[in-house]
């Protein structure tokens, strides 16, 4: 079943959800809690926030893996129809699910944008402002305004002018990729890119530093398009996928972990690299480490949830990764394995650290 | 037939139809909660002369009735024929009101609950807008009143609030601690508390007209403005408190009464009672009360009932004058009849209809202060 990516949904137990993937079970749609009611579950390891006349615990991967599994365990407890098996994988990993019984309102970011852009510019405050103008900016692409969308807290209204970011959704990877060339040709008197000591500063953040190459990391970034500045206000570009060109559907494969290990290949194909989850295609995979189990296989895609790794390599670019290395039968076709990066239940373990994808070189 | 329908005024509600509403009393006729519509989906209704605010998802129209008074009557032509079930003919007063039907509520925002669920918030996670609602909170509860007895309301309660720019609007649960809540602020003392000097308020009258304030010399507006203690600063931000009854306090019942419109009038009196003058709809006590002009509508007034009340549904005009003083007030006149009890006379400043009539331009209270 397809459903939009960075979509956001509010259930019925007051959590505020966004949509992780395109491709969903018919159970339900797949999200990552984002903020969490504290009326029945708290944890003082997350940050609070107050939202929707609620305290909400804002849901932060990042934070001490045990604290998390604990707050997981206890989230299972109490929102046990938000845990997902997956009948699709041999050994399910985590998933969080919204099922329809639970959707208190659904938030679009393309009909949020459309709304906003048919607004007079006197009624908007700065920030809507500087979304509004961005979005004026990058129509000149030849995509339409049925084409964007606005996400997160713009869409929610809860951003803080100078302080919160823009979030751009594009609607289609084709799209996607039409905006990146448009942006990388054209310039604007309010648009600016992120400085050498700007992506030096995001490389220190979280484990980056201890995964890449710094030089090589900071260059994969600064010829990335999808983020900058516009009117000092930071926008980060996001690409869904339209029904017709999802890179999986689900069901039509099965997953079966065959352990942990770390490959390197050629990148072939990165079109689907600007999604979540997002795919590369490989070839000439070689092991380098991890569990015997994956020593003989060859890797044909690497598949992953973080956004930090879209669009991080183009073909011809050789990359490293770490992960879950999986194999995949498909209704039909022939087996072939995957190497998956970030599912939730990563966070909860020393897989945290571990996983990655890096460009190693040409 | 008398109706026990309580509901706090200034609590938000969003309907089925995407409307975001706010109570505007605390007695409404049964099965429904008099409102005032504060934003309606553009796609409902395009709002020509009106403003246009974009919130969470959705572009609104932001139903104002101080906006141009053709472009207010159009939009509530369009309302009335696209959203009858929002109007609400009421046969004890000959007048009208918005309400929502309470088949049509999807969902009440919780001021008293949303504040303690912010007071529940770690301070470091707070950002400063929050920080400083936390705080003027804490500044009132030295009031004596409880925590518990004050709620949030407007874009605090919803989150969609701009640090800075956006007002703290609190409300305070009872009447006893509404009067509590701004004596205490008369006197008290805080590095954050601030309130308009003279010359602010004058600066203030100049750059606001409104109709409302044209009823004022600029000494007459600073005069009654600088006693209100319902409207001050706290840090740069300005914040607002809503008193609000609760069910065993309401001043009427709906239905206790009948009331029946006679037309504007200036009326002048002494206020012998202003305990309720700090709601919505609030009231003065009065006595001698004499209709000073008639607006040039004769009316059949009978001289043996006496004018005992001035009413207001808007908020410029609560708080606006004290026993022992003399009140003013133009509005509309109805005579009113009890189930139980002698009719008397009152005047209603800030009826809807209000708002599509030459009344609007008309309405007043002032005090001889």
């Amino acid at each position: 079943m397809h459903f939009y990516e960075s979509t956001i949904i509010t259930t019925v137990d007051g959590i505020h959800c966004q949509v992780y993937g395109n491709e969903h079970p018919e159970e339900g749609i797949l999200v990552k809690p984002k903020y969490i009611p504290t009326d029945k579950i708290s944890c003082d390891f997350l940050p609070y926030r107050f939202i929707s006349g609620k305290k909400m615990n804002r849901l932060n991967l990042w934070i001490d893996k045990d604290e998390l599994k604990q707050y997981i365990q206890t989230f299972t407890g109490a929102y046990s129809e938000y845990i997902f098996k997956s009948p699709i994988h041999e050994e399910s990993p985590l998933f969080f699910i919204v099922s329809k019984n639970n959707i208190e309102r659904i938030y679009s970011p393309k009909e949020g944008l459309a709304d906003l852009m048919s607004m007079p510019e006197r009624d908007l405050d700065e920030h809507l402002k500087t979304v509004a103008q961005f979005v004026s900016f990058i129509l000149k692409s030849g995509l339409e305004l049925k084409d964007f969308g606005i996400t997160y807290s713009t869409l929610m209204g809860h951003y803080s002018p100078n302080i919160s970011d823009v979030n751009i959704v594009v609607y289609g990877k084709e799209n996607f990729w039409e905006l990146m060339e448009f942006l990388k040709k054209n310039d604007h008197p309010d648009l600016r890119w992120k400085t050498y000591e700007e992506w030096e500063a995001f490389y220190k953040k979280r484990n980056r530093h201890v995964i890449h190459k710094k030089e090589i990391y900071i260059e994969n970034m600064y010829r990335k398009k999808s983020e900058g500045f516009f009117k000092g206000t930071l926008f980060v570009i996001f690409a869904v996928e339209n029904e017709d060109e999802t890179w999986f559907k689900w069901g039509e494969e099965k997953y079966r972990k065959l352990g942990i290990a770390k490959f390197e290949g050629l990148v072939k194909d990165n079109k689907s690299s600007v999604v979540r989850p997002g795919c590369y295609t490989i070839s000439n995979s070689k092991f380098i480490s991890g569990d015997d189990s994956c020593k003989d296989l060859l890797i044909d895609k690497i598949a992953f949830y973080s956004r930090d790794y879209c669009m991080l390599a183009y073909e011809g670019e050789t990359v490293e990764v770490s992960g879950v290395v999986e194999e995949v039968t498909p209704i039909k076709g022939g087996k072939y394995y995957r190497v998956v990066v970030g599912y939730f239940d990563a966070y909860l373990s020393e897989r945290k650290n571990d996983e990655y994808i890096r460009v190693i070189g040409d | 037939m008398i109706y026990l329908a309580h509901f706090y005024e200034s609590i938000l509600i969003d309907t089925v139809d995407g409307f975001q509403c706010k109570s505007y009393a605390n007695e409404h006729p049964e099965g429904y909660v008099i409102v005032k519509p504060k934003y309606i989906p553009q796609d409902a209704i395009k709002g020509e002369g009106l403003k246009y605010r974009f919130l969470f998802e959705k572009c609104f129209v932001r139903f104002n009735l101080f906006a141009k008074k053709d472009n207010v009557n159009e939009y509530l032509k369009q309302f009335r024929q696209k959203f009858p079930d929002y109007i609400h003919d009421s046969k004890f007063h000959d007048n009208w009101f918005f309400v929502v039907p309470k088949s049509k509520i999807k969902k009440v925002h919780d001021s008293r609950k949303g504040l303690q669920e912010l007071l529940k918030v770690p301070k470091n996670d707070l950002d400063k807008y929050l920080t400083l609602v936390v705080e003027l909170v804490e500044l009132l509860t030295n009031s004596g009143v409880k925590s518990t007895d004050l709620g949030i309301t407007h874009s605090t309660l919803l989150g969609n609030y701009t640090p800075g720019r956006s007002d703290i609007d609190l409300i305070v649960y009872g009447k006893d601690n509404g009067w509590r809540v701004l004596d205490y602020l008369k006197d008290a003392k805080h590095s954050l508390l601030k309130w308009k000097t003279d010359e602010e308020w004058a600066e203030y009258y100049k750059e606001h007209k409104t109709s409302e304030s044209s009823h004022f010399t600029e000494e007459e507006y600073v005069k009654h403005m600088k006693r209100k203690k319902y409207e001050g600063m706290f840090g740069d931000t300005v914040f607002t408190l809503f008193t609000v009854e609760e069910p065993e306090e309401t001043w009427f019942k709906w239905g206790e009464e009948k009331y029946e419109p006679m037309g504007l009038v200036t009326v002048k009196g002494k206020v012998i009672d202003h305990y309720n003058s700090h709601v919505r709809p609030g009231y003065y006590e009065i006595i001698d009360g004499k209709i000073t002009d008639n607006h040039g509508k004769d009316m059949d007034v009978d001289g043996s009932l006496g004018i005992k009340r001035v009413v207001t549904y808007s908020i410029p005009f609560v708080q606006q004058a004290l026993t022992g003083e003399e009140i003013t007030a133009c509005g509309l006149l109805e005579l009113v009849t009890p189930t139980i009890g002698d009719r008397y006379y009152r005047v209603v400043i800030g009826y809807f209809d209000a708002y599509v009539s030459d009344r609007r331009e008309a309405e007043f209270i002032k005090s001889g202060l």
